[in-house]
């Protein structure tokens, strides 16, 4: 049985690849065979954050236009045994994914006994961002501390609800997980970022983990290494609790309460 | 796939009753300043409320002897701000003429919707129900209403809509002919319409438009008012500026007093 997972948002720059990455990495790092897709045709960048881009030879649109076959295309993860990457093309626009492509593609994924895809969808709500939502079993939804992003988080919530082959068909509807992510427990505190409970009011679907804001983050990417391995971050640490929430365990939520410094912390330095 | 008959081509024409949602914009005066003036004020604040809806002017207000508006000018600042002005109604001879030459359509008055009248007891409407079988009963006998539909029912009071998910940015529903109620979240950007009532048990955070066809008595009602724009009948209110401390993120009702005011108390 593979389940199909959506990591969307609606709006751009809030973390769905890096998300995507990195619960694709913690899912592959428990065992689960796992393929990460990237839809953002065009503005490739999945391969960049999973450090595999020199690696790319055939893509997702090659693949759904039958120039290669999927195992030309699959990129074998170098960090984690089990995860496998789907690249966009850089060089077509998303009018090249069809529906039917896209679904042939995710069963020949589902016939080679993946337990989990992960679709990382472009931002927007145009063509490149429904396909990468219609097929979707249970969906992410990426979320910054700021009235924008919650908008469009609550727009594509709808487009997931009217346009997923699950709402289409009239199937139990897609499962969907709020992220938080970005998350500056002192600026929600002192008012000038919405806190994580203001969002999950407003979208109200069950929150799946809050992300704090880290430069961990950025020096990932650089380095091409998805953040969850950043081992003892508290990013890392963050998308492990976001991981066993999703697979049902119950973990407290961390990184949210703000503790004011103490006076050795404050003259000695420290972050 | 059920079939219940032997199949039968469609026809290449077939015609049913609609109703048409529109916007009807009366005229009470023809001067073109004064329209101007007052088109300007009316839009400013929400320069993008219409998004291509049908609009009818309404000359029942005019003074008997008004010289007729410049009705291309009109046409143009109205298509300007997304209305798609198409007809007159209610319009003497004179208007009518002057109309038709800047290619508005004039409409037969027993064809439109009650005048709106210029006294407060409006002209009794033919019963619309009556009108309506009538026209069916014509049409039928001259073969071209297909004989399975569903034969035009007189207009009851349409059941009460019942929405029990969240209303999300982006997302409309309408509640045609009744009431809605809705147990979640109206969020911002989403939009709640009904011909009759709206109830929201829970934060109106987005629109909310009753009375959308006419209705001055509809209201609307929540349980935490924080709404972008509310409208009853066509009249409506946005809240650029915070509502009455009364009411805001509170219990509130929403009518419409004079058949002119939006008028919000707590509940």
């Amino acid at each position: 049985m593979t389940t199909i997972i959506t990591v969307t948002s609606g709006k751009g720059g809030v973390g769905k690849t890096t998300t995507s990455a990195s619960i694709a990495s913690g899912l592959a790092m428990r065992g689960f065979k796992t393929a990460v897709i990237d839809f953002d045709v065009g503005l490739r960048n999945l391969d960049l954050i999973m450090g595999c881009e020199r690696r790319v030879v055939y893509d997702f649109v090659n693949v759904i236009q039958g120039d290669a076959n999927l195992n030309q295309a699959l990129i074998k993860d170098k960090h984690s045994e089990n995860l496998y990457v789907l690249p966009a093309s850089q060089t077509r626009d998303k009018d090249a994914l069809t529906e039917e492509g896209v679904e042939k593609v995710l069963k020949d994924l589902e016939h080679q006994g993946f337990d989990y895809i992960v679709c990382d969808s472009p931002a927007g709500i145009e063509h490149g961002a429904v396909m990468a939502l219609t097929f979707a079993d249970e969906a992410i939804i990426v979320t910054n501390p700021e009235v924008s992003s919650v908008r469009d988080s609550d727009r594509i919530l709808g487009i997931i609800q009217s346009k997923s082959r699950r709402a289409v068909e009239g199937r139990e509807a897609v499962k969907e997980h709020l992220l938080v992510t970005r998350y500056s427990p002192k600026r929600a505190t002192e008012g000038e970022m919405l806190t994580y409970t203001d969002i999950q009011e407003l979208l109200r679907i069950p929150l799946l983990g809050v992300i704090p804001e880290s430069e961990t983050v950025l020096q990932a990417s650089n380095q091409g290494i998805p953040a969850i391995h950043q081992k003892d971050t508290p990013v890392a640490n963050a998308y492990q609790d976001a991981i066993a929430r999703f697979l049902g365990e119950e973990h407290p939520l961390r990184f949210v309460e703000y503790e004011k410094p103490g006076l050795i912390k404050r003259l000695f330095g420290g972050k | 796939m059920s079939r219940r008959r032997e199949p039968r081509p469609a026809p290449a024409l077939e015609l049913k009753t609609t109703r048409l949602a529109g916007i009807q914009v009366i005229l009470n005066s023809a001067e073109h300043a004064a329209l101007d003036t007052h088109l300007s004020t009316l839009f400013a604040a929400t320069p993008d409320f219409f998004d291509g809806e049908a609009a009818v002017f309404e000359c029942g207000r005019l003074p008997a002897d008004a010289p007729s508006p410049d009705w291309g000018w009109l046409a143009r600042e109205l298509e300007s701000r997304g209305l798609n002005p198409f007809a007159v109604q209610n319009a003497s001879a004179e208007l009518a003429a002057a109309a038709r030459e800047a290619g508005l359509l004039v409409l037969n008055d027993s064809a439109t919707a009650p005048a709106v009248a210029a006294e407060p007891a409006p002209a009794p409407a033919p019963d619309p129900a009556a009108a309506i079988a009538a026209l069916a009963a014509a049409a039928r006998e001259a073969g071209l209403l297909n004989d399975d539909a569903p034969a035009p029912a007189a207009p009851a009071a349409a059941p009460t809509r019942i929405i029990d998910k969240p209303l999300r940015s982006g997302q409309r529903v309408y509640a045609a002919g009744g009431d809605i109620v809705v147990l979640a979240a109206v969020n911002p950007g989403a939009e709640v319409i009904a011909d009759g009532s709206i109830h929201v048990y829970a934060p109106l955070k987005g629109r909310a438009l009753a009375g959308a066809r006419g209705d001055t008595s509809a209201r609307i009602f929540t349980t935490q008012l924080e709404a972008e724009l509310v409208s009853i009948a066509g009249v409506y209110r946005t809240f650029d500026t915070a509502p009455d401390a009364a009411v805001a993120k509170k219990p509130a009702q929403i009518r419409l007093a004079d058949a002119s005011q939006i008028v919000i108390e707590p509940l």
